[in-house]
């Protein structure tokens, strides 16, 4: 077993040779035991935790609500040169900030600890991102994820069928299926007091390898208020009214291409934080049933009461799926 | 019940013992004036003050010198609230045996659920608290506390101060 005691510079650079040829290794690179100042770790360094010798390479993007492709300066695509497996390396980032949903501000904080924990908790559960974490030399939680070759969920969903009717009839039954595995899945950490944290459709990937759609990234934390999953509610709720809508309602679209179906909106058919998005999507898709409606409506400003926990979701959702399988003519 | 006069602990079955929930925000402040306003001649009733200071998880904080610095900030700024509405009770006519004030610094899902459990414990027969006036959309994501002691109070009335 190599360990940080034992491994020199120049074993490192036999290990990149037997892994990508002697031309590749670079001219100048740092073995780093100490990842406390992330921008310092740069491309073709090497990080060795533990004795694992991680060859980096770039940096993980995020691109959304219209800032493309921020880079992730603390996560690091990786190669593990002990097989030359990729990997995702989270370094320790004590971010705090405030995240607005309509109104209201909310106090979130990235916890390394919190991911480490989940990943032991979610270790054999298929619906999750896997890895592990390490310390490094100043006792920092490095996570060490998996890499998940695939497509996020928002990608899919709207390029399935030629029309939302087409998309409904034929797709959406199996998505709603497996949507509702996802839900179980955030229903498994609740049941043992965590919270997912950021759960949002770019958070979904979709495994190639092996088929089966799996959350990611739950380092996010944040103080909650008097109900602990409200959050995470309110993010599986946002999900499901993308997915049976084939893509998000806009309210402008309407306004400027359907406007009868605008002229028929009340405030009430609008998302509860968003609103410029319609939850009330049965009077936009008349065939969508009123049971799974009924679902969508608990994330409308018109929802007289809320879900608290999965389990309520997950007893309407099971309604839900049976009345769009009989209208798909599954059963 | 005051401190020391074991003799009469047979009054608690017959006490009117009013449990009110604070914290540091305007509306807790609220309840208690109304209370003041409202119980401040009656010299049967006891009130129990009582905070729940939420401790947070480790996640939170990079180091424990972290947490602690934060634990220790907290509970001084709440300890001077509960100071202060005492002191509004005692203008009000309270006298000082008739209010007790309790901290309770603990780790809790819900504060609503911690609330109701220290009402069990003390067998009051109103809890009283403020009201936020969340919005809709705060409601469903943060939760509202009133609402859950609302619907989940059990044995006792339930007064919420707008």
């Amino acid at each position: 077993m190599l360990n940080e005691n034992t491994l020199s510079k120049n074993d490192v650079t036999d290990l990149i040779t037997a892994y990508a040829g002697a031309e590749r290794v670079p001219k100048k690179f740092k073995v780093i035991t100490d990842t406390s100042d992330f921008f310092k770790v740069e491309y073709n360094d090497v990080v060795l935790l533990a004795g694992i010798p991680f060859w980096i390479k770039r940096y993980e993007m995020e691109g959304r609500f219209g800032i493309d492709d921020q880079p992730k300066y603390w996560v690091r695509r990786a190669i593990d040169l002990r097989d030359g497996t990729t990997k995702i390396l989270k370094l320790v980032f004590h971010e705090k900030f405030d995240t607005t949903i309509g109104d209201i501000v909310i106090k979130c904080f990235r916890s390394p600890k919190k991911e480490a924990r989940i990943l032991e908790l979610v270790a054999d559960h298929d619906h999750f991102m896997h890895g592990t974490w390490i310390l490094d030399t100043a006792g920092n939680i490095v996570r060490v994820l998996d890499f998940i070759y695939g497509r996020n969920f928002d990608q899919l969903i709207v390029e399935l069928g030629h029309d939302h009717h087409d998309y409904f009839f034929n797709h959406f039954p199996d998505l709603l299926d497996r949507y509702i595995d996802l839900v179980i899945a955030i229903k498994f950490l609740h049941d043992h007091g965590e919270k997912h944290g950021d759960i949002r459709r770019d958070h979904i990937i979709l495994d190639r390898e092996r088929q089966i759609y799996r959350w990611i990234d739950f380092d996010y934390n944040f103080m909650h208020g008097e109900s602990m999953f409200g959050f995470d509610l309110h993010g599986l709720g946002n999900i499901l009214t993308f997915l049976v809508g084939r893509g998000d309602v806009l309210v402008p679209d309407l306004h400027q291409n359907q406007r009868p179906l605008f002229d028929s909106l009340w405030g009430e058919d609008l998302n509860i934080s968003y609103k410029n998005r319609v939850a009330n999507l049965r009077k936009i898709y008349p065939y969508i049933p009123e049971s799974l409606n009924r679902v969508l409506l608990h994330f409308s400003q018109g929802a007289k009461i809320f879900y608290e926990t999965t389990d309520q979701m997950l007893n309407d959702l099971a309604t839900a799926k049976i009345d769009v399988a009989k209208q798909a003519g599954r059963i | 019940m005051s401190k020391g006069s074991f003799s009469d602990v047979a009054r608690r079955d017959s006490e009117r013992h009013l449990l009110a929930a604070v914290d540091e925000s305007e509306n807790s402040r609220r309840t208690i004036i109304y209370l003041a306003d409202f119980f401040g001649d009656y010299q049967d009733i006891f009130i129990t003050l009582l905070s729940i200071l939420p401790e947070p998880s480790e996640d939170y904080f990079a180091t424990e010198d972290e947490r602690q610095k934060w634990l220790t900030e907290q509970t001084a700024h709440i300890t001077n609230k509960l100071a202060e509405y005492r002191a509004i009770l005692v203008d009000a006519g309270f006298s000082e045996k008739q209010i007790d004030v309790r901290l309770v610094v603990r780790q809790c899902a819900s504060i609503g659920d911690a609330i109701l459990e220290e009402q069990d414990k003390l067998r009051c027969c109103i809890v009283a608290v403020g009201r936020r006036g969340l919005s809709h959309n705060a409601e469903f994501i943060l939760g509202s506390t009133s609402s859950k002691i609302l619907h989940h109070a059990k044995h006792c009335a339930v007064l919420v101060v707008e």
